[in-house]
């Protein structure tokens, strides 16, 4: 019998090549009709011998086949296909459960290989999983709400302060508003909720409570309904008049009222009006991205009430959402709002560039290219893992190749040992994986307890479906990545040499180790790159550390708080408040303001026309309202001029008070040649509005930064005196600690008036700790990724040279017996790495090279070429690598030079 | 004489424990064998060595015969064999009970 069923159409290498079980469909099918006819052709011979004619053989034969010879065809065929399918299934499920229970035995075996190889993927693949989770939640997942992919924020952007988020975006309210709300046809619904303060009268008890304006079709648009009584309709807006009715908070409704059953119904006065409470919403229901504690209470208004921003808070403004009719892309909508907001007048104006946002486009720019970084980052640290085991495999294939090449001997094609070697590093890679997911849950508790404050989103973060389907990704491909070597080299060991002689010189001992060499010197140079990434951000934080921020933050509390009532009680309850603070132990001066770095921006400013008719103008910058002594108490040193009168300056509405200070960077660009002192400047008016009052530039004061913004120039800032009533922040200065004196701050301003309410107070130094955090986060992730990468690095320059000592052990055992200097053996052993060192720190100081200009925007007072960074971590990698050398080298000299020449 | 059901499959196993045989060669053997009392079309025939075939109790490879045709034998592999011990056996016991039952004399007989 001769082997000839690899004779239909396909060639027989191209049929092992794409792994066709004996056939394809065809192929069966031509088989059985092979068959069949070689079966008649027998019947019919064996009748003619017998003496029949062949005619009537013929039709003797078609009758014993018992039915037409068509149908007896197709039902063969059919037959045959199943069985081709039949055994195909069984046969790689057979191959697979053996080359599974194959690979768990010699895992067994050797427990040290597979607990360092595990490790080690697992490191690499945990890291991986646990900050594309962190990208997932941060920059791809939207609002946590059914319509959440849907709901977009119309925002301003303002190229001018890009990167720079306290002027870098506001939200859009007005008339445009109710102009898109009537004409923009790619959303379904605008909704609108901003905060504001009221004074709750209820039950002859009265308290401040943080409330909220929302448009009736807010919460629907969120999908969330009351947990008690209904939610607003259209009928409870009240045009042009305050409302009726009102939602109080899951809290509100406990702590006020004890969550009584009938609270529905119930009357309650705000600022005086008399509302009826109809529900209460889900306990922590929020403004979504307000940022803020959730409001007590919701009334209704209509859109502009709603996104006009109730109390003009200082921070955020009102919070505008439209939702995306199903399928239409952000850009599309993002068009049209443009076109309704050019059509209208007075809109265009504002200088900024509307956009679109949606949730996940509000992280801060820095904390999003922190992300970006240790992203990058981790897949570096998954590629030198990566590495790290297929050099572990490829030495181990060195040593395995005996068995290999009588497998092979034995009738193991090389695409079958090429299997079974996958199947070994994919299971490896899956338990990798496996272990990885639980480093992963590890690293993503402490990332999230890391997180700064700019990241708050990450609080939510977990290891979802979409974070364990990326890790079994990752997983398979790493196991292909790092299997796909030894796999390649598998079958290459001829057996004759194998099993004669120990072969050193073989080519495919050479390959092996060439690409084992290789890895070792990406490993290096992968190591180096983050390193010199993880370097540069650690000495951008020493150096924000030190940067001059323009005013002393250790020992500064900022209080915002906000007083009811009329003008006159609200500028008396101010005053005594500042005298009370006054009085108190510790504290040494009061004045009213924001904390130095933050402020509000958009007005222009623009100086009065000199003598050769010139005019400077500045479109946008932060305005700074504040009184006369808060720059003795933030510590913002006078340049030039003098200090404002401390005389309460008279409202000018619309216009800036008469006496007012710039920084020096406003100095600078408007009077480059140094006048500022004495010129005369205006807020530059709304077209359609009568120009401002002029104001005297009194004196010029030092640049103040936002701690850890690293923009290299400072933001243009004029200070003007402002009578602050009712929402008033206090810039306090105390002799000890501010996080210290925050609860006598707090107490001294109770005593004043149970009813202000007082937003968290801000210390100084959690201000200087926050603005830090987005760099502290990246330097400390990073440096964390770096040093195990080194390790893992370190690890395989060591495998390598242990490799080498044990593929040369008679010679070193012959060169030793002939009485030569053990140290002159350990130095060409260690001679042989140095090579490869040398390699991976020049190819890594290339790579570091090109990718740290990807961090230039992270970093701050340090070049992204900066030679002391690059030279200290070139010395680092090469120390710690030839120590890694040196360990295995030293072992050749306990080699004995009697045994090796006996085991020849 | 038709073939009582499920009987081929035992039958060509055993037809196939005295060695390799293509289509052809079986079916002559049962013939023989049955002194031509077993009427077995060929086309069942071959589907039974496919199925057979497929439930991996016999192995077929493609082979020359003696008059130098291309033909595709088979053999019975392990399993086959194994099978064709129990389902023999089994066959036996039933046709002995079978015929113990249907020989037996009845009173008026």
């Amino acid at each position: 019998m001769t082997r000839d069923r690899e004779t239909h159409g396909i060639r027989a290498g191209v049929r092992r090549l794409f792994k066709l079980p004996l056939f394809t469909r065809a192929a069966a099918r031509a088989d059985a009709d092979a068959e069949l006819d070689a079966f008649l052709a027998e019947r019919v011979e064996r009748m003619v011998r017998a003496g029949l004619s062949p005619a009537d053989a013929r039709a003797e034969a078609r009758r014993r086949l018992g039915s037409p010879e068509s149908d007896a065809r197709r039902a063969l065929r059919r037959s045959a296909e199943r069985r081709e399918r039949r055994h195909w299934t069984h046969q790689s499920a057979d191959d697979l459960r053996d080359d599974l229970r194959f690979a768990i035995r010699r895992f067994a075996k050797h427990p040290a290989f597979t607990a360092t190889a595990v490790l080690t993927l697992a490191l690499g693949i945990g890291a991986n999983t646990a900050i594309f989770s962190v990208v997932h939640r941060l920059l791809l997942a939207p609002l946590d709400y059914p319509n959440g992919d849907r709901m977009v924020m119309p925002m301003q952007e303002n190229d001018r302060f890009r990167g720079d988020s306290r002027f870098e975006r506001r939200p859009v309210g007005g008339s445009v508003i109710e102009a898109w709300q009537q004409r923009a046809r790619t959303v379904e619904a605008i909704a609108a909720a901003s905060e504001s303060m009221f004074s709750l009268d209820s039950d002859g008890t009265v308290d401040t409570l943080t409330s909220a304006v929302i448009t009736a079709n807010f919460l629907p648009m969120l999908g969330v309904k009351p947990i008690v009584g209904r939610g607003f309709t259209a009928q409870d807006v009240a045009p042009n008049g305050p409302p009726n009715v009102a939602l109080i908070s899951a809290a509100l409704w406990r702590h006020g009222y004890g969550g009584r059953a009938d609270i529905v119904g119930r009357s309650v006065s705000l600022d005086g009006r008399p509302l009826t409470i109809i529900g209460v919403t889900p306990a922590g229901l929020n403004i979504p991205l307000s940022g803020k504690t959730a409001p007590d209470m919701w009334v209704p208004g209509d859109v502009r009430a709603a996104s006009s921003g109730g109390s003009g808070s200082l921070d955020m403004g009102p919070v505008v959402f439209a939702l995306l009719r199903p399928g239409v892309p952000v850009d599309a909508a993002s068009r049209e709002f443009q076109e309704i907001a050019a059509s209208i007048p007075h809109t265009a104006e504002f200088g900024g560039r509307l956009r679109l946002m949606r949730a996940q486009d509000f992280v801060d720019a820095r904390a999003a290219r922190a992300v970006h970084v240790l992203f990058a980052a981790v897949d570096a640290l998954l590629l030198i893992a990566c590495a790290t085991v297929a050099n572990l495999l490829l030495a181990r294939a060195w040593t395995r190749r005996r068995e290999f090449a009588i497998r092979g001997a034995l009738g193991a094609g090389r695409r079958r040992l090429a299997r079974h070697v996958l199947t070994e590093s994919l299971s490896l890679a899956v338990a990798g994986g496996v272990l990885g997911i639980g480093i992963a849950w590890l690293a993503l508790r402490i990332i999230v307890a890391l997180r700064p404050p700019a990241l708050d989103r990450l609080a939510g973060a977990h290891l979802d479906n979409t974070v364990l389907l990326w890790t079994v990704g990752v997983s398979v491909l790493t196991g292909l990545l790092f299997g796909s070597a030894p796999a390649a080299f598998a079958g290459l060991h001829p057996v004759g040499d194998v099993l004669r002689r120990e072969t050193r010189g073989g080519s495919a001992g050479a390959a092996s180790h060439r690409v084992r060499s290789a890895l070792v010197v990406l490993q290096i140079a992968a190591s180096l790159t983050l390193l010199v990434a993880s370097g540069l951000l650690v000495r951008s934080f020493a150096a924000l550390q030190r940067m001059p921020l323009g005013f002393e933050p250790r020992g500064l509390a900022y209080a915002d708080i906000l007083i009811s009532g009329t003008r006159e009680r609200r500028l008396a309850i101010r005053d005594e408040v500042v005298r009370r603070l006054q009085s108190l132990r510790g504290v040494r001066g009061v004045s009213i303001g924001v904390m130095p770095g933050k402020g509000w921006g958009g007005d222009g400013i623009e100086t009065e026309t000199d003598r050769l008719g010139h005019t400077g103008s500045v479109p946008v910058l932060g305005t700074v309202m504040v009184s006369p002594n808060y720059f003795r108490v933030t510590g913002i040193a006078l340049v030039a001029g003098r200090l404002p009168d401390s005389s309460p300056p008279p409202m000018r509405p619309g216009s800036w008070s008469p006496e007012v200070l710039v920084n020096q960077e406003l100095a600078r660009r408007l009077w480059p040649e140094g006048r500022a002192v004495g010129s005369l400047v205006r807020p530059t008016a709304f077209p359609g509005q009568p120009p401002a009052g002029w104001s005297t530039v009194v004196g010029v004061v030092n640049d103040t930064r936002m701690p850890g913004e690293s923009g290299d120039v400072a933001a243009l800032q004029v200070y003007t005196l402002y009578p602050y009533a009712g929402e008033v922040p206090l810039v306090i200065r105390t002799g000890i600690s501010a996080d210290l004196a925050t609860p006598g701050i707090k107490r001294a301003i109770m005593a004043v008036d149970p009813h202000i309410f007082i937003r968290p107070i801000l210390s100084g130094d959690t201000y200087l700790r926050d603005g830090l955090a987005p760099t502290r986060f990246a330097m400390a992730l990073l440096t964390a990724f770096a040093i195990v990468a080194l390790g893992l690095a370190a690890l395989g320059v060591a495998g390598v040279i242990a490799y080498a000592v044990s593929q040369r052990t008679r010679e070193i055992g012959i060169r030793l017996a002939l009485g030569a200097e053990p140290r002159s053996v350990v130095t060409r052993i260690v001679a042989r790495g140095l090579r490869l060192i040398a390699l991976g720190i020049v190819s890594g100081t290339v790579a570091a090279f090109a990718t740290s200009r990807a961090l230039a925007s992270m970093l701050y007072g340090v070049g992204a070429a900066d030679p002391l960074t690059f030279a200290a971590i070139g010395v680092l990698v090469g120390v710690i690598a030839l120590l890694a050398a040196y360990a295995p080298a030293r072992r050749a000299l306990r080699i004995d030079p009697a045994e090796t020449l006996r085991a020849e | 004489m038709p073939l009582l059901k499920g009987t081929l499959d035992v039958l060509v196993l055993k037809t196939l424990s005295w060695g390799p045989m293509h289509g052809v060669e079986i079916t002559t053997w049962l013939e023989s064998r049955s002194g031509g009392r077993i009427d077995v079309t060929d086309a069942a025939l071959l589907q039974a060595l496919h199925r057979l075939e497929e439930r991996h109790l016999l192995a077929a490879e493609w082979g020359v015969t003696e008059n130098g045709r291309r033909a595709r034998y088979y053999r019975l592999t392990a399993a086959g064999r194994a099978r064709l011990r129990a389902e023999s056996s089994e066959l036996i016991d039933h046709v002995k009970t079978l015929t113990a039952i249907l020989t037996a004399r009845s009173a008026e007989a």
